[in-house]
């Protein structure tokens, strides 16, 4: 006699309660967004958040951080803490390099209006704090006057770069070609600064000195990059070197929407 | 032999009805990613603007004259090479390389669509470093010019980002061979 008991789970109730499971999944993981997933669940009352704004990258963005990006350079060029220290060869390319920036400004004016946006006046006051004010104390601290020439190596190829970022994220055809204009501009007066650092046509490429350290080259790479600029400034340290400085092209937490 | 089956007191649905709500379970199961991709789209949307292309193929005629140009270049700096000495010839060597990287990065961006490039030289650069430089930096200057002008024409975007990274140092080229030639650096950039 083979006494077959029952099971409480028939084929039918497998396939029944399958079935439930997969639906009831399905409909939960479409009602989860991607955010959702990491989310604990809270006791007590939770204040609301104001959910922040979408801004986006338009062209007149980006013409408008390019003047307060102009505007920061001409001030750091022209500001006290370097200009005394420039040595009487290099003050005239300060001058000269300053009034460039000034010149941009104008430049750039213009194109923001016809936009319909507000011009700049002011320098970027995030990239002052990130890195503006510090390359200025830094100067002050160190009071080496070659100072003055690495950082208008380094703000001079800052400018370029942004200008050459900014092409990628224009949507304007033409105002790629007047924004490489002015980087263009910005390239020259950094090969010109470089030269004043480390001339000749041995100048021209990149080498270490007997210390191993980096020397100054006229042609770092052969194309144009958006990585940040590094600038030596400011007092030798405990160590006996002294701390680079880390320029970062505009991003979107310091753009001027 | 006794087989003792007891069935369940419940409502029995026939089979078509289970294997209909399986089949609206699987299908529901297919949409899931779809509807949870809708979803958190919905949550994060903005109003949208119309992003310029990435490639656009009537870019080609224009890279390929960037191309012929950049190749010219090249083949220009090698007659400088050869007729220059020490650092001099360092120097230019790093240049021609660099002239010969933009021909590279143009021909691998076009790829099937590059034509042949020219390896005509653009000038017989001879005599004194100084006498090539100034002759190097007039033919860079127009170069960069060539390229600006053409990036107003370049839809897409990458194209247009190669362009401007080729502008930035063949800019440099021009000051420092300027300065080179004897030029003021007050007057070179």
């Amino acid at each position: 006699m083979n006494n077959n008991t029952p099971s409480q789970l028939s084929r039918r109730n497998i396939l029944r309660s399958g079935g439930a499971i997969v639906a009831s999944g399905a409909v939960l993981a479409a009602c989860g967004g991607a955010s959702h997933s990491g989310s604990i669940a809270r006791i007590g009352s939770v204040p609301e958040i104001d959910k922040l704004e979408t801004e986006h990258v338009s062209d007149v963005v980006l013409l408008r951080t390019a003047m307060s990006v102009e505007k920061m350079v001409a001030t750091i060029m022209k500001d006290s803490r370097v200009t005394s220290l420039a040595e009487s060869s290099v003050s005239p390319f300060l001058a000269k390099y300053a009034a460039a920036h000034e010149t941009n400004m104008s430049v750039l004016a213009p194109l923001v209006t016809a936009r319909g946006g507000q011009v700049v006046n002011e320098p970027n006051a995030k990239l002052m704090t990130a890195y503006g004010e510090n390359a200025l104390n830094l100067v002050e601290e160190g009071k080496t006057a070659g100072d003055v020439l690495n950082l208008t190596l380094g703000l001079e190829s800052l400018v370029a770069a942004t200008y050459q970022y900014f092409v990628s994220l224009t949507n304007e055809a033409a105002l790629r070609a007047d924004m490489m204009r002015l980087g263009a501009a910005s390239s020259r007066r950094a090969a010109v600064a470089a030269q004043l650092i480390r001339g000749g046509t041995v100048g021209f490429s990149p080498a270490i000195n007997e210390k191993g350290e980096e020397l100054t080259a006229t042609l770092p790479s052969a194309f144009g990059t958006l990585s940040a600029v590094q600038v030596v400034l400011g007092p030798v340290n405990e160590v006996g070197t002294r701390s680079p400085i880390s320029m970062d092209t505009p991003s979107l937490n310091s753009m001027l929407y | 032999m006794v087989n003792h089956q007891v069935d369940l007191p419940e409502a029995t649905p026939s089979r078509r009805t289970l294997i209909a709500s399986l089949l609206a379970g699987g299908a529901v199961a297919a949409t899931a990613p779809f509807l949870a991709g809708t979803a958190s789209a919905a949550d994060e949307s903005g109003p949208s603007t119309t992003a310029p292309p990435h490639r656009d193929s009537a870019d080609n005629a224009t890279l390929n004259a960037a191309l012929d140009r950049e190749s010219r270049m090249a083949a220009t700096y090698v007659i400088a090479v050869g007729a220059a000495s020490g650092d001099d010839k360092a120097a230019l060597l790093l240049v021609h390389d660099h002239h010969v990287a933009y021909a590279q990065a143009l021909k691998g961006y076009l790829a099937t669509d590059a034509s042949s490039a020219s390896t005509q030289p653009l000038a017989n650069p001879s005599g004194s470093i100084a006498g090539m430089a100034r002759q190097l930096a007039a033919l860079e200057e127009e170069t960069v010019a060539i390229h600006t002008s053409n990036l107003a024409t370049l839809r897409g975007i990458n194209a247009a980002s190669l362009v401007a990274s080729i502008i930035t140092v063949e800019a440099r080229h021009v000051a420092a061979l300027n300065v080179i030639a004897g030029t003021s650096p007050i007057a070179a950039a």
